[in-house]
């Protein structure tokens, strides 16, 4: 177990080196002076100057990488011109909206899809089967961006839920028409924006210190619609996953002897069968850890979620480099972790596995 | 290179399930939807202007009205917008007919899907194959480049590459337009390129991964061994034995890649980095901030890109079920 987990470990780092390699090269082939690019828009000359000075852009390309490498290793990232701050910091700000998005989303995928698989796999072809493989392949199959636009519409516009999601604008086109609560919306609410203004931690410690549940109330009606709207291809995914592994191990000898010998059902299916199911989906949450961060980076867009993803978004519209290689090398980062994780589960559900 | 097994067993899954037939059955309307799109357009879909011509504001879909306040002589009075029957689903904020946007929305996924697609396969397929056959140092260093490649999210590694790249849209000229035919209709169509290039970037190791699989266990075969003691050089092997007894699972794989292309470049031109205004992601976006009023312009082009993928999907899942069950979820990608 140690050794392959040692072996894994060095795998990880390989694969990281990779990336902030491929990060490097990337910013390297950009078009344009990067001490420009850098010093952000409106920067005079001498300040261009500054900027070249003080990153080495002056120096040969291999001598910046070492450098490069070398400041990451002790966890600097370099510095953003364009937004005046460390990258490590401006990372660091935005990880807990992310992480808090992600393991949402994950968790209501978990809590709806597991046992919709568990029902649509062992009633095969029944109505209730035909309605979760139907939601399964609308999941996978819809833009989650669209998906989050039309949670806002029909949950927030048409119901009036007052969900928090984007700030709609009330003028349009002309400066002479104004809006006006339409026949085909039903809108009398007006949204506040997506800006978080409280983050879990907060909301938990205000339940623990202060005895106060708004908090939480106002964390969950900020979380709920993004985690849906980026839990939706999870759930969708898991869903499927869930059904054809019950088949699979339904079919199989050991269920008719448990039968046989007289065990409940329900001990059946849910104590032994779903264990050997899981096995494969773990591995799959692991590998789609990447759709997660891209749906994250979608979602967050669509709902103005100040995590990693919308900065992202602003740093490629600035050609902020230093903070684009910093975010997508983070959740490199994040994705060869987990599945370090994973594979270390994996190993304990099936010890057969560390063999090969 | 199709056996008549598998021929027979694409049949007996067809007959057997409604799925595989409503895939196909969307499939063929947005094939018609992206040959014909100059023929079924009503409008050219990039021109601008069509509003109501009192109070300048878009048309909604046939048979909706919603009301606005127009300031007549300073005082603000309510009207109500009526459709209009030449804009069947009404018109977007610029006023372009969102049904002509809609059909020449479908010419963008389709062309970047299945031209990212080939491109993902002529790169990964040959370089899966020669790291499989010849194992050693060669397959190792694949190894290392896709697990790269794969801690990269497709999304975060197509926007950097954009990045670098720029968007630069390729326009296709339309033989239709050209013979004549549809009077008033663009003569070019934009593709985005970048992202068609990006996209094959992104998904390629996938492709590596299964034809290595496969190269592995087949180059061990006894008719593989056979060919060899004859003296057949290895390019011939890989090309008559390996690269077809290959195919299946790739095709498969093709196919789940082509709905994963679809989806990525919706959520790039969503995220504004496509590159064309034509992609049904860029409309989605262009109608979120008047979601409450016009809801009309995002929700359409939104249903396109969901059947587009609806229908690649049944097929990928048919052909899966029939040719090859051992493709599992995880291969994905996306």
């Amino acid at each position: 177990m140690l050794k392959f987990l040692i072996r894994r470990l060095l795998q990880g780092i390989l694969v990281v080196w990779g990336v902030i390699t491929v990060m490097f090269i990337l910013r390297a082939v950009s078009p344009g002076d990067p001490a420009v690019l850098m010093a952000g828009e409106g920067a005079d000359d001498e300040i261009i100057q500054r900027v070249r000075e003080a990153e080495g852009l002056d120096e040969p390309l291999l001598s910046q990488y070492l450098d490069y490498l070398g400041s990451i290793l002790v966890g600097d990232f370099g510095f953003s011109w364009e937004a005046r701050s460390e990258v490590t910091a401006i990372v660091i700000r935005r990880i807990p909206a992310t992480i808090e998005l992600a393991v949402a989303a994950t968790v209501v995928a978990l809590v709806i899809a597991v046992p919709l698989g568990v029902i649509s796999g062992t009633r095969r072809n029944e109505p209730a089967d035909y309605g979760a493989t139907l939601f399964s392949l609308l999941g996978i199959s819809t833009p989650n961006f669209w998906l989050g636009l039309m949670l806002i519409l029909v949950l927030g516009v048409w119901y009036g839920i007052p969900y928090p999601s984007i700030g709609t604008s009330s003028f349009s086109t002309g400066s002479f028409v104004v809006e006006y609560p339409s026949s085909i919306g039903l809108g009398l609410f007006d949204f506040p924006t997506g800006r978080r203004e409280i983050g879990f931690t907060a909301a938990v410690s205000a339940v623990l210190f202060e005895q106060s549940l708004s908090e939480l109330g106002a964390w969950l009606r900020h979380i709920t619609l993004p985690a849906l709207t980026l839990g939706t291809y999870f759930t969708a995914l898991i869903t499927r996953l869930t059904r054809s592994g019950m088949i699979d191990e339904l079919g199989k000898p050991y269920v008719t002897s448990m039968e046989a010998k007289g065990l409940p059902r329900i001990l059946i299916l849910y104590k032994h069968t779903l264990r050997n199911t899981m096995i494969p989906i773990i591995t799959v949450i692991g590998l789609q850890i990447g759709t997660l961060a891209g749906g994250a980076v979608i979602t967050e867009t669509v709902f103005n979620w100040p995590g990693l993803g919308l900065r992202l978004i602003d740093a490629l519209n600035d050609r902020d480099w230093p903070v684009i290689q910093g975010i997508v090398i983070f959740i490199a980062v994040g994705f060869v972790v987990i599945n370090i994780v994973v594979d270390a589960l994996y190993n304990y559900l099936d010890p057969q596995v560390s063999e090969s | 290179m199709i056996s008549d097994r598998v021929r027979s067993n694409l049949r007996q899954s067809f007959s057997e399930s409604l799925l595989p037939k409503i895939g196909l059955g969307i499939l063929v309307v947005i094939v018609v939807m992206t040959l014909f799109a100059p023929l079924l357009a009503t409008h050219d879909p990039t021109d601008t202007g069509h509003f109501d011509p009192e109070t300048g504001s878009e048309y909604p879909p046939l048979g909706h009205s919603y009301e606005t306040e127009v300031a007549v002589d300073g005082e603000f009075t309510e009207v109500t917008i009526e459709s209009n029957s030449t804009h069947v689903l009404g018109t977007n904020t610029v006023g372009q007919d969102v049904y002509s946007r809609l059909i020449y929305g479908a010419r963008v996924s389709v062309i970047v899907g299945l031209s990212a697609t080939l491109l993902a396969l002529l790169i990964g397929v040959p370089i899966g194959l020669l790291a499989g056959y010849y194992g050693g140092r060669v397959d190792d260093g694949l190894m290392r480049v896709a697990d790269t490649m794969l801690a990269f999210p497709a999304l975060v590694l197509a926007l950097a590459l954009i990045g670098v790249f720029g968007e630069r849209p390729v326009g296709i000229p339309d033989p239709i337009v050209m013979a004549g035919f549809a009077e008033g209709m663009p003569a070019t169509i934009p593709i985005p390129g970048t992202v068609t290039i990006v996209g094959a970037l992104v998904i390629w190791v996938w492709f590596a991964r299964v034809a290595r699989g496969e190269a592995m266990s087949l180059r061990n075969a006894e008719y593989v061994k056979a060919a060899r003691s004859f003296g057949t050089s290895h390019a011939q092997i890989l090309l008559k034995h390996i690269l077809p007894n290959s195919m299946t699972p790739i095709i498969v794989l093709a196919t789940i890649q082509v709905a994963v292309i679809i989806l990525l470049e919706a959520s790039l031109a969503y995220l504004g980095f496509s590159g064309t205004t034509l992609s049904w992601g860029y409309e989605i976006e262009r109608g979120q901030d008047y979601l409450r009023r016009r809801p009309w312009v995002s929700i359409f082009p939104g249903i396109g890109i969901m059947l587009a993928v609806i229908s690649v999907n049944l097929l990928g899942d048919w052909f899966r079920d029939a040719l090859d069950p051992n493709v599992d979820q995880s291969e994905r990608g996306a």
